[in-house]
């Protein structure tokens, strides 16, 4: 295994504050308030307003509120991965170990935030039209809950989940050049959810099985939900990155350059790429 | 003096990265296992009226052991840690409990012992220790998935025996669950009540749950290979496609 020789000596720590919880806290806290308005909104106005879609009521309060959603997910899609495009970093090959590990802390927090929009979408609002179609079917694709469920959470967390690969990209040199099996497929599957609600959606069009939640117009949804689990693959690859970068950053053993990483992704994760690792 | 301080210092950035990953996974299979579980055996979950003794012994484990055997194979193979199945089943649990209690029940207002999820946690432990035991993946999956399909139904039955009781209802016998179940109407009933304990399995000594069982847990064997598989070299690949440059040099070298 090619290892770089960077000089032992004189790297420097980030502060400890580096690796502070708060934008992760601040993001999640956001969106756990967020989704109790959510739910707050459709108690009230689920049933007392979401029954008849040829009503004016539906029209303000159900439609009304899907298309300033839809409105302000691309807007929101659009400059964050736009933003975090147009800022990446162009000198990645010289990238200090110390600012390296502080974007992977980044990165992790940036994952977290993403698998807390997913449970809420995949786990929580999906069963939450369970018990709504269960209970009252629907005379329309845009039935509350799929206004929140189809159109609103699982574009939050396609949001999150793709910005954090594109954090990813540009900013780290594992996943710089080449592209993570497991990252993308952690990302692109679940995000697949959206465009299988159109199968799903034209489905119980045509043939109304509302009342059965396994039949197998579902199972699309299942075969994308699959992809949560890369998650383990992902972090099997950025482990062992991570903890060369801690070796190296606060007890100076030698670590493979950026450069190196770039090249050549599969090498850091091989963990004989920091045999000296153990801690 | 100085050597303690930075040792302190990588030891506790060490730590908050473990606590990001471990939450982090802990919610991703939330929402994956969740979602599967819902759309393939979800309206059993629901319903204590559709647990019966016949066709949710079969479907829900064998729909079940998938993500168990997946994770395993990480769990297991990469760190030792035999929670693989344990793991992902406490947080089935979770997301299940949290639709159950804040919208089945605090929502639509049925009550809470009609939508109480089933569990898993009894089966994955068993699975658990026998391959923490075995250190053998075609042992457990012979084993263990025998015990996973077996053991699903009589770690479930505390809960669900007091609706299996009969009760005379306006002349007719059925079971307590049978009774909720005309109570609170909802669009799911019908069509499965017709479905359900059809057949000639009953005719069978009443040994429905038995047969059910043993051909759970046989399906629950053959699940677990393909599944441990996948999360052996699929989802816990740690592949990375080649890179642009190096694709295009072997083109062009060839
Ligand atoms: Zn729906």
């Amino acid at each position: 295994m090619a290892q770089t020789q960077t000089t032992a000596t004189a790297v420097a720590r980030p502060p400890l504050t580096a690796f502070s919880w708060k934008s992760a806290g601040i993001a999640i806290g956001a969106l756990i308030v967020f989704d109790v308005l959510i739910n707050v909104y459709e108690r009230l106005y689920a049933f007392s307003k979401g029954l008849d879609y040829t009503s004016a009521d539906y029209e303000s309060y159900w439609m009304g509120m899907l298309f300033a959603e839809l409105v302000l997910e691309a807007v929101t899609a659009g400059a964050l991965w736009g933003w975090l495009w147009m800022t990446r970093d162009r000198a990645l090959d010289r990238l200090s170990p110390a600012e390296e590990l502080k974007r992977y802390w980044a990165l992790g927090l940036f994952v977290l935030t993403y698998t807390y929009a997913a449970y809420a979408g995949a786990s929580y609002f999906t069963e939450q039209d369970g018990t709504w179609h269960q209970t009252v079917i629907r005379d329309t694709d845009f039935t509350p809950s799929h206004v929140i469920e189809f159109y609103q959470s699982y574009p939050i967390y396609i949001i999150f989940g793709v910005g954090s690969l594109v954090y990813a990209m540009t900013r780290l040199p594992q996943f710089a050049k080449a592209f993570s099996l497991p990252y993308v497929v952690l990302v692109g599957s679940p995000a697949m959810i959206f465009p299988n609600v159109g199968l799903n959606e034209f489905g119980h069009t045509r043939w109304f099985m509302e009342e059965l939640f396994v039949a197998p117009l579902h199972w699309g949804f299942v075969t994308f939900g699959w992809g949560a689990l890369a998650i383990l693959g992902t972090w099997l690859q950025i482990c062992p990155r991570v903890l060369a970068l801690v070796n190296h950053v606060y007890y100076g053993k030698p670590i493979q350059s950026p450069a190196e990483v770039m090249k050549d992704p599969q090498s850091s994760v091989n963990p004989a790429a920091c045999a000296a690792c153990a801690m | 003096m100085q050597y303690s301080q930075v040792d302190a210092e990588a030891k506790a950035v060490a730590r908050k990265f473990d606590l990001v990953v471990i939450m982090s996974t802990f919610l991703a299979l939330i929402a994956g296992f969740h979602v599967h579980q819902m759309l393939v055996a979800g309206d059993w979950s629901f319903w204590v009226d559709w647990k019966d003794r016949n066709w949710w012994p079969i479907v829900a484990p064998i729909m079940e052991i998938t993500f168990p055997a997946a994770v395993q194979a990480v769990l297991w193979t990469r760190f030792r840690m035999p929670i693989g199945a344990t793991f992902c089943c406490l947080g089935l649990l979770f997301g299940e409990w949290m639709n159950r209690y804040i919208n089945f029940n605090g929502w639509t207002h049925y009550p809470l012992n009609f939508v109480f999820p089933e569990t898993f946690i009894p089966a994955a432990v068993v699975l658990d220790i026998v391959l923490m035991l075995t250190g053998n993946w075609i042992v457990t999956a012979l084993v263990g998935g025998e015990l996973w399909g077996w053991l699903f139904y009589p770690t479930n039955w505390v809960m669900i025996a007091p609706y299996h009781l009969p009760v005379e209802y306006q002349g007719s016998l059925m079971s307590v669950a049978d009774v909720i179940n005309y109570m609170y109407v909802r669009t799911s009933t019908p069509e499965y009540l017709r479905i359900v304990e059809t057949g000639t399995m009953r005719s069978f000594a009443g040994g429905v749950t038995g047969v059910a069982a043993f051909f759970s847990a046989f399906v629950s064997v053959c699940m677990y290979v393909p599944w441990w598989l996948m999360g052996a070299h699929f989802f816990g690949s740690t592949k990375f496609f080649k890179t642009y440059e190096s694709a295009s040099t072997e083109v062009k070298h060839a």
